[in-house]
């Protein structure tokens, strides 16, 4: 039964990674350490939050973006392979393995992590205003939430998220894997049945990672469906990554013959509804806090909105990562004309970046660089609208290539063995997929 | 086919027969019959082919295709992958519909809300700007949704020349097969490279296994629609007409039944409402007031003539020195004139407010007083007078302290001041610089 999966292979394709992981491994770990450093460099001459001045603030919240960057990323492709089992999709069988790879890199996110956990436990404040005494004092909306935002806490919940992610991620590769030897059809039920836990696992994860991770920002603001257009950011992030890694795969002369047009076409689809469903959960949460128009809640928009140069950055958004990308990839020929839609993957990752930017950077401005010694801690937006302004630095962009670096370093350990599950029962439908 | 004799015996006949002859070709035994039967009755419409797999279907249909057909069509119990390409089906405009049809959906939706709050009857919403885009995007969001979804079925269907209910192939009993397991392509005779022969000899050098001719029933008799239909649909139309008469008869009736409460708990929430009874406390009322002698933080405001617009006890003529009247005063103060005071006394303060009109149309309630009429005496109060007025309300105008911050009604004042003087400006008020930006603003 087995030899007939592999059948459906071309007997000339080549889906073997051979040794190239162990190099891009080495390429990305280099490639952090030294971005990372200069990153931290630069930012050492830039004040910071800390009373001493000292701190390193700019060089955390670029940091905290690139590393929420890469790890919507892994999630994106994560919840990939969970659809595939849980639909019993076909058509994505062959680029599935990809995405394996790319849910393969939970492991040293959660490494790169720890440069923001470590500080953090360590009694540091560089990016959460909740991990500074100040915040002890506090209006009582904030005060309610003392006890979710304590450092331990905080660095308990970091370990259950990767770990419930390191163990997805795991359980569906270590299987899949296990398939290309063996051929056993009773793993594939095992995925299958599994997905459906695993999804409400992920769900309930990412949601409650994008409240910690971003949202706890400005303790005092909250949304519901903040989660949500994480998720949706996640989801655009991830299936565009697929894409391009299945490109770049493509490049180096393998399979050639099984990930074709008709799998960029359904890719791109994806790409293009999670387009609109990032800008529709962005404009849910947008148009309750409008209409309601009460204070603690406008003040996240009211930063984003009427601060100089946020202002803009906004509008930027709003076509770029909506409606230039929604109205283009509407056609049928912007996903299947592969050179162009490798530049509207590359162009969604940014504007993805520029998302999260956008959700994390207006915080920056709190405590004694912004408003004197006199008001040491103010907390994130707060102050006059006018006086925070992007300010932007090149260690923004400098830690958000170390990130990266590191997550390319995270697929090269993935680079291994097959790059297709060559005996799944359904590889032959997939290598067979077109659309009409 | 009803009154085909022939027919019917031809059925029984191959009820009979069974599927133990496979059909070998149009000459031969019971479909020689058959062909020839048809052929007495009307025109030759076209041949039909079978072929024993869709593969092979697709095979002939691009042979058919390359021997310069046009007007054939392939017929399947199954969508076959492929079959478009090789009969040289053209990509469906639909897609282009779709997109014409959402784009109009958003056009409309948003000048649905255009013509409705901005325009024809403005009503001012929780102080929203009477048109405002984010407000208007839920709906436009729907309206093009709603397009988009019509010309996508509607288009469907009209691009497919559907319904179809009639087909001259269905008068071939090997059509059937195509429902169950017959892959068949037919050749219309309309077709400028028909030929009765040279076509049947392509579809059998195809690989067909059966080749069948075609024709129209002669008999106008048997083409026209039945009676009985022509009656359903008058029937449908009337039954389908009845709920909006329905509609139509209840538009303006009465009825003393209480109301459905579908969502109990909604309806009658576990809340204590600010005018209800409540016997906790010993006045019995819900509502809290303040506490007498006390203040809220940040509400002490020593300055007289700023918090009631008295100065040693008169009103105060000019604005407090506090209050600098300028251009944005003067902006914001229209804006909230708009929200607060237009609805009774009208955008231009001659009295003529949405609620003024209503209450003139049903013959209750007095008018607005008019406040740039030197005859009705706002013009000569003090500010301080006006300022009073919208704080705590004059006859039967409520006050407007506990809506508007103080800053705000100085706003107001200053704007309602600007309004009166509007109404006695002459054109040298104005440096010729600004007359003509006003003449070219003024359309």
């Amino acid at each position: 039964m087995s030899a007939a999966h592999e059948a459906s292979l071309h007997p000339d394709e080549k889906y073997k990674a051979g040794k190239m992981g162990q190099k891009v491994v080495t390429g990305g770990l280099v490639g952090f350490v030294v971005l990372t450093a200069l990153s931290w460099l630069l930012s050492g001459s830039a004040a910071g939050h800390t009373a001493d001045g000292t701190g390193h603030s700019r060089f955390f919240y670029g940091y905290l973006i690139g590393w929420t960057f890469i790890l919507s990323i892994a999630l994106g492709a994560l919840l990939y392979v969970l659809i595939h089992h849980l639909v019993k999709a076909k058509w994505s069988t062959s680029t599935r393995r990809v995405a394996e790879i790319l849910a393969g890199t939970f492991p040293i996110i959660a490494i790169g992590g720890l440069v923001i956990i470590i500080p953090l436990l360590a009694g540091r404040d560089d990016i959460y205003w909740w991990a500074n005494k100040g915040f002890d004092h506090a209006e009582h909306v904030s005060a309610s939430k003392h006890t979710w935002l304590s450092p331990a806490f905080f660095a308990v919940r970091y370990v259950i998220y990767f770990a419930a992610w390191i163990g997805l991620a795991r359980y569906f590769t270590v299987r899949s894997r296990k398939q290309d030897e063996t051929g056993d059809l009773a793993l594939s039920k095992q995925m299958q049945f599994f997905s459906a836990p695993a999804v409400i696992i992920f769900a309930l994860t990412i949601c409650y990672a994008a409240f910690d991770f971003l949202m706890t920002l400005a303790p005092q603001w909250w949304s519901t469906i903040y989660g949500v257009n994480y998720f949706g950011g996640a989801m655009i992030a991830g299936y565009a990554s697929i894409a391009l890694l299945s490109m770049i795969l493509q490049r180096t002369g393998r399979l050639q013959r099984s990930i074709t047009t008709e799998h960029y076409h359904d890719l791109g689809k994806m790409v293009f509804a999670f387009t609109f469903f990032w800008a529709y959960t962005a404009f849910s949460q947008f148009m309750l806090i409008w209409y309601a128009n009460v204070a603690e809640e406008t003040v996240f928009y009211n930063y984003r909105m009427f601060g100089e140069g946020w202002k803009w950055v906004s509008i930027v958004l709003t076509f770029g990562q909506w409606l230039i990308p929604f109205v283009l990839l509407m056609s049928r020929w912007s996903k299947r004309i592969l050179p162009l839609f490798a530049v509207f993957c590359v162009w969604q990752l940014c504007f993805h970046w520029l998302d999260l930017y956008w959700n994390v950077m207006p915080n920056y401005h709190w405590g004694a660089e912004a408003h004197g010694a006199a008001h040491l801690v103010t907390g994130p937006l707060t102050g006059p609208v006018g006086e925070n302004n992007v300010n932007f630095s090149p260690v923004d962009i400098t830690t958000w290539f170390a990130l990266i670096a590191l997550f390319i370093a995270g697929i090269g350990r993935g680079l291994k063995g097959n790059l297709i599950p060559v005996k799944d029962p359904n590889l032959g439908a997939s290598v067979a997929h077109e659309n009409y | 086919m009803e009154t085909n004799e022939n027919n019917d015996h031809d059925e029984a006949t191959s009820a009979h027969a069974g599927e133990t002859s496979p059909a070998t070709g149009s000459t031969s035994g019971h479909d020689g019959a058959r062909a020839s039967s048809n052929s007495d009755e009307g025109e030759l419409y076209g041949v039909l082919a079978e072929f024993d797999s869709p593969g092979a279907l697709v095979k002939a249909a691009r042979k058919v295709k390359d021997a310069g057909y046009g007007d054939f069509d392939c017929y399947s119990p199954f969508p076959v992958h492929g079959i478009d390409e090789a009969m040289g089906i053209k990509r469906t405009i639909l897609p282009v519909l779709v997109f014409c049809g959402g784009i109009t959906g958003t056009f409309l939706g948003f000048l649905l809300q255009w013509y409705c709050n901005a325009s024809a009857w403005q009503w001012n919403v929780a102080g929203k700007p009477v048109w405002s885009i984010p407000a208007n995007v839920p709906i436009g969001f729907e309206t093009t949704i709603l397009l988009s979804v019509f010309t996508t079925f509607f288009g469907m269907w009209i691009l497919n020349k559907l319904p179809q209910v009639w087909h001259p192939f269905f008068r071939l009993d090997r059509f059937t097969k195509v429902t169950d397991d017959g892959f068949m392509l037919g050749i219309e005779a309309k077709d400028g490279r028909f030929d009765a022969v040279e076509t049947k000899k392509l579809l059998e050098s195809a690989g067909a296994i059966a080749v069948e001719e075609c024709y129209l029933d002669a008999s106008p008799a048997n083409t026209k629609m039945p009676m009985f239909i022509y009656g359903v649909i008058i029937c449908t139309t009337a039954l389908a007409l009845v709920p909006f008469a329905l509609v139509y008869k209840a538009r303006a009736s009465h009825s003393k039944d209480p109301h459905y409460h579908i969502f109990g708990d909604m309806d009658f929430q576990a809340k204590v409402k600010s005018d209800q009874y409540n016997d906790l406390f010993a006045d019995g009322r819900s509502n809290r007031g303040e506490i007498s002698g006390t203040i809220p933080r940040g509400w002490l405001n020593d300055d007289t003539s700023y918090a009631q617009g008295l100065e040693n006890g008169a009103w105060i003529t000019s604005f407090p020195t506090s209050v600098e009247v300028s251009r944005d005063l003067l902006r914001r103060g229209k804006q909230r004139y708009e929200i607060y005071c237009s609805p009774c006394h009208g955008v231009d303060g001659r009295g003529a407010g949405m609620v003024a009109v209503r209450s003139q149309k049903i013959g209750q309630g007095i008018l607005p007083r008019n406040l740039v009429d030197p005859g009705a005496g706002v013009i000569t109060q003090p500010n301080g007078q006006l300022f009073n007025t919208i704080s705590n309300g004059n006859n039967t105008m409520m006050g407007y302290g506990a809506q508007i911050p103080v800053a705000d009604r100085w706003a107001i004042v200053a704007y309602v001041r600007a309004l009166e003087r509007s109404q006695f400006a002459a054109g040298t008020d104005l440096t010729d610089a600004e007359r003509s930006a006003a003449m070219g603003a003024t359309p």
